[in-house]
């Protein structure tokens, strides 16, 4: 099976190239493909110049919050006093979003360089890979990649190592993801310190998402002007971004575009827009972490991390959840409340309670027993919910309740009207 | 520290031991091993019990409740026995609006089991709905065992469930 | 922490703390009172019940003052509009689930959950869910219960014994609102010191068996004292209902015992409220033990004191204030004399993360005390030296051996009951017990500490320093004493006095020359 669609002419392939080309997937093949010259390439200059090349680029992290990555890795410390580690957030999660995974399953040894490449820059010791406990096909995959490199010398003196998850949203947060890693509850940390400083097992770490570390490859080769020049709107915003397009659209898949892309064009031209006698009705861009937007809204919205903030909602880890005419918005506002009160790691009282309760309300509401103040409690408890406690998931559970309630309030109301006394 | 009461046949002897040393030299501490240790104790066990926790303890230092702690927060550790195959469902909004929900009732009246999470009668099968799968291109993904299964429909249910019998 | 000073405004008031502070103690400093649930100063910041937000001028958002650290110029609010409602909205979480079972509740009354939602709660619920409920009391151990469904899963029990106890017998137990303090089915909450997750509980979650339902808190005395179960001197709260002690709880003393006492401690007070005390000063007349009172009983003792013919030997209990052995050993030197203490020794048990905590193997509240006045602790010798002794005067009871002593009308006795071999004394009077006096202890560490009395001495029960103070007023015809305060003076330590010693203690090296 390939990857499930054939590359669209207006796609900017770099890191999806050989998606669905099962020879890219081994070591032999990845050099075939040019593969691992920009480690070398790397290792022949000084960390700082390739943190400089990074820097240069302007590339953001992929994971979703969009923090410049050569910035990033300049904040670990010049004078090394104890070991450095890299964490390499693969636990892909986020509701929407499958763009690592096929990273991953494709281009394993991408994935690798990039990892390899940022070892150097951070003066890192050991890279662990933390991959989701669901993905058992992947980190197969990456077992494998992981054992032809190490075979084959290229690791050096640097240590890496799959790390495997076992299911928790929570972990792809970067300190619970270290705390999971240290084999302890997948629980945020409280920042400062901040991992650069204090990071996993207390020493200096910088942790990067799949995504952003398989774009370092091709940044170092091409260099950092050629990836800031890809932008098509903001200048904010350069390199290519892969969007995960799922839910009632047809085809899904993964879609590698110049940062700034229209989403409307993404939806309607490189995917075949809606299913037959359907209209779109909602899209969430940025998985489903990020505000609602309405169809109208989606046809302005240009993807990139400007574009979205201008449209009240974010870029995030780029998965485009679309609805159509037949969602009811209302049930699925509450699956995404469930999830996050399921993923909830129960520290913050904000989070833990107020995912729950939002649940039951939505859950009552569709059971035909709102009640006309839920509207407001649901807005309330939202805004109670949002930029209090120590990461964002309780943030991420609000986003959705509230752009939900001001954006098809008419469907909430549906249920109050037919609601049983 | 504590005494066990129940038989428990020690998982960590020949090759699984050799597996936990291997997991143990990849980090400083030797608690960073406790969740590729829980690992070993489900793939030899099928799920981890509470004297299974006593051990993994006994082996990297720790107190039993610290590993139960850990146990109970990560989904995929089972504490109690389950089905020969553990199906987990994807019904996460994406995949939701793509009829996941009709895929899981397929499960269960195929499977036999009847309610989520409740194990066939033949012992062969447990059903779960899972959030996101991180597949949602695919839908509806779910996991058989350590099987990634992508693009399930309700009507191939049948066919899927012929692969493990 | 350095030695660099903060200045800083916290609800308009400046205060300056070292650098390093959390926003939290410099409030305190500030004389405000940030509302709280996770945080305490013995443990760990965790940073989760979000409690303590508070306004940061020029932050983007709300801060917790228990995480954020002081900076120069910050300026704090607790009290903006922003700041009350994110304290409001933690209440009405935290209470979504909760029980309200206050009439039932051990915690009523001194429970932060209670008082912070009576300060800036919701006056009624929002919440018309159907609440969560977990099995109402689960068994953790010998003096622990807990009660999941009060519980607001701040963690402090759980950090207590991971980081202070080092033994990490509990654990937060699942996720998200199923979530609650867990324990392994084959382990117990029974490390010696593990009765603190009690009072550092918040709310009536984690509740003493011992103390189930004795009392409610608003009917309670407190009274500052010092624990007599071993050397080292925890600094403690005795409280007592209507006369009867009912608990015991460490009282902060950063020098001592930080926040903590050991669960020996705290439940060795039941011998406090014993029934069979002596109530009345007992006369020898013929052959039996006769009720009297106090002048004749002291006029008899002079008497008994003037007649000695010979050695004098002193047997204590190193729980005598340092008032009566102080006293006591005026007396004595009167005779060519010797004097020993009984001291009970046991098993040690440190506090794992604490320097210089422990609960110690000689289980002497005032040996060092003892020491000071010339009581040493070769008791066997002195027990020998009693056979042959013109005067034998024990003080305090539970000491050892007294039935082998033939002391033929030579026994002044000092006591709160009267064992056996005490029958046969020349004259027993009734002593109050440490929670019926006030008096001070010299801990392994010469550190000197005053307790306080906490309820009435039965009968004509008197303080130890107060008999023997009589007793050498009227051998001297000198003054007498009027209060502790006035008998701990007479001991000559230097300049010291209860003033200056104060609820925190002082070290007698740094207050009397050697």
């Amino acid at each position: 099976m390939g990857f499930p669609h054939p590359p669209h002419p207006r796609e900017n392939q770099i890191l999806s190239t050989h998606f669905g080309d099962p020879a890219a997937v081994s070591l032999e093949g990845w050099r075939e493909r040019g593969g691992y010259r920009a480690l070398e390439q790397a290792r022949s200059i000084t960390p700082e110049a390739v943190t400089d090349i990074v820097k240069a680029s302007n590339l953001r992290g992929r994971g979703g919050a969009g923090f410049p990555t050569g910035l990033k890795w300049s904040f670990m410390p010049k004078e090394k006093k104890g070991p450095h580690y890299l964490c390499v957030n693969a636990d892909e999660s986020e509701p929407g979003t499958f763009k690592d995974r096929e990273i991953m399953r494709w281009t394993p040894h991408q994935l690798l360089e990039g990892t390899l490449i940022a070892m150097h820059a951070i003066r890192a010791d050991v890279g662990y890979i933390y991959i989701r406990g669901e993905f058992t096909d992947v980190y197969r995959i990456m077992e494998a990649a992981l054992e032809e490199a190490r075979a084959a010398g290229i690791f050096g003196d640097s240590r890496v190592y799959l790390h495997r998850g076992a299911g928790a949203y929570i972990c792809g947060e970067e300190t619970a993801l270290m705390n999971s890693i240290e084999g302890r509850r997948g629980n945020p940390r409280i920042r400062p310190p901040f991992p650069a400083q204090v990071g996993l097992f207390g020493q200096p770490t910088t942790i990067n998402n799949v995504e952003t570390l398989a774009a370092v490859p091709h940044i170092v080769t091409r260099g950092g002007d050629w990836y800031r020049g890809l932008s098509l709107s903001s200048p904010k915003s350069s390199g290519t971004k892969l969007f995960s397009v799922c839910g009632q659209v047809q085809p899904p898949g993964n879609y590698e575009v110049t940062m700034g892309f229209p989403l409307k064009e993404l939806l309607h031209d490189l995917c075949g827009g809606p299913r037959p006698g359907r209209s779109f009705k909602a899209v969430i861009p940025g998985g489903s972490s990020v505000p609602i937007l309405t169809a109208a809204e989606a046809d302005e919205t240009l993807l990139d991390y400007e574009g979205c903030v201008e449209r009240g909602t974010m870029l995030g880890s780029g998965g485009v959840i679309v609805f159509d005419d037949s969602a009811d918005m209302v049930y699925q506002i509450m699956r995404l409340a469930r999830f996050y009160a399921h993923e909830s790691c129960a520290q913050c009282t904000q989070c833990r309670e107020g995912t729950a309760w939002t649940t039951k309300i939505l859950e009552r509401l569709l059971a035909g027993k709102g009640r006309p103040e839920d509207i407001d409690l649901l807005y309330d408890l939202s805004e109670n919910m949002t930029g209090k406690t120590i990461c964002v998931l309780s943030d991420s559970c609000a986003a959705p309740v509230v752009s939900g309630l001001n954006k098809f309030r008419d469907e909430f109301d549906t249920y109050l009207r037919h609601a049983v006394a | 520290m504590h005494q066990t009461t129940a038989i428990h046949e020690p998982v960590f002897t020949g090759e699984n031991r050799a597996r936990l040393e291997d997991e143990m030299a990849r980090y400083p501490t030797k608690r960073a091993a406790l969740l590729p240790a829980l690992w070993i104790v489900q793939q030899a066990r099928g799920w981890i019990s509470d004297q299974a926790m006593g051990e993994v303890a006994e082996v990297l230092d720790l107190t039993p409740a610290y590993v139960k702690g850990v146990v109970t927060f990560y989904t995929m550790y089972h504490e109690h026995p389950v089905g020969t195959y553990f199906i987990q469902v994807c019904t996460t909004s994406p995949c939701n609006v793509c009829g996941a929900e009709d895929v899981v009732q397929a499960l269960l009246q195929h499977t036999g089991c009847g309610d989520l999470g409740a194990t066939s009668p033949d012992g062969r099968y447990t059903v779960i709905e899972v959030e996101c799968l991180g597949a949602c291109g695919f839908a509806t993904p779910l996991l058989v065992n350590d099987d990634f299964i992508e693009s399930v429909t309700p009507e191939g249910v049948p066919a899927l469930l012929e692969r493990y019998r | 922490m350095t030695d660099t000073l903060v200045t800083l405004t916290i609800d308009d008031v400046e205060v300056t703390v070292p650098a390093g502070t959390m926003l939290i103690e410099a409030a305190k400093r500030a004389g405000v009172l940030v509302p709280h649930y996770c945080y305490h100063p013995g443990l760990p910041v965790a940073g989760v019940c979000r409690m303590c937000l508070v306004h940061v001028e020029k932050a983007p958002k709300l801060q917790i003052a228990c995480a954020t650290t002081v900076a120069e110029g910050m300026v704090v609010r607790t009290q903006t509009p922003e700041a009350r409602t994110a304290r409001t909205s933690v209440l009405e979480f935290l209470l979504i689930n909760h029980p309200l079972d206050c009439p039932i509740c051990d915690q009523a009354g001194e429970c932060e959950l209670q008082d912070y939602t009576f300060q800036e709660g919701r006056a009624a619920t929002r919440y018309s869910e159907d609440a969560k409920r977990f099995n109402p009391v689960e068994d953790f151990g010998p003096d622990v219960l807990y009660v999941p469904n009060r519980c607001i899963l701040c963690t402090r029990c759980v950090r207590f014994m991971e980081t202070v106890a080092d033994e990490p017998v509990l654990n937060v137990s699942e996720r998200g609102d199923r979530a609650f303090i867990g324990i392994h089915p084959e382990a117990q909450l029974n490390h010696p010191w593990s009765g603190n997750v009690v009072d550092l509980c918040p709310v009536g979650s984690l509740i003493s068996k011992d103390f189930l339902h004795k009392a409610r808190a608003w009917d309670l005395d407190r009274t500052p004292s010092i624990c007599t179960g071993c050397s080292q001197g925890c600094n403690v709260t005795v409280d007592t209902r209507e006369h009867v002690v009912v608990r015991v709880r460490p009282r902060t003393n950063l020098d001592v015992n930080q926040y903590w006492m050991c669960d020996h401690g705290r439940l060795n007070y039941k011998w406090m409220n014993r029934g069979d005390r002596i109530e009345a000063p007992l006369l020898r007349e013929g052959g039996t033990l006769r009720a009297t009172d106090w002048e004749h009983a002291l006029a008899r003792a002079a008497a008994m004191v003037r007649g000695v013919s010979g050695r004098a030997v002193a047997l204590v209990s190193a729980g005598a204030s340092l008032e009566a052995l102080g006293l006591l050993h005026r007396l004595m030197e009167r005779f060519e004399w010797n004097g020993a203490m009984q001291v009970v020794m046991g098993d040690e048990h440190p506090l794992a993360g604490t320097p210089d905590l422990a609960l110690r193997s000689d289980r002497a509240p005032n040996a060092r005390g003892a020491e000071l006045f010339g009581f040493g602790r070769d008791y066997e010798a002195s027990l020998q030296a009693a056979r042959s002794a013109g005067l034998v005067v024990v003080l305090d009871d539970q000491l050892d051996g007294l039935d082998q002593l033939e002391t033929e009308g030579h026994l002044l006795y000092l006591g709160t009951t009267l064992p056996g071999a005490a029958r046969d004394a020349a004259l027993a009077l009734p002593l109050a017990n440490v929670a019926e006096e006030d008096g001070t202890f010299v801990n392994r560490d010469g550190r000197v500490q005053r307790y306080l009395q906490a309820k009435a001495p039965p009968g004509m029960a008197r303080p130890a320093w107060w008999v023997l103070g009589e007793l050498l007023a009227a051998l001297d015809a000198g003054d007498r004493l009027g209060t502790a305060a006035e008998a701990f003076a007479a001991l000559g330590l230097g300049d010291l006095t209860y003033e200056r010693i104060g609820l925190g203690g002082t070290l007698l090296e740094n207050e009397v020359p050697a």
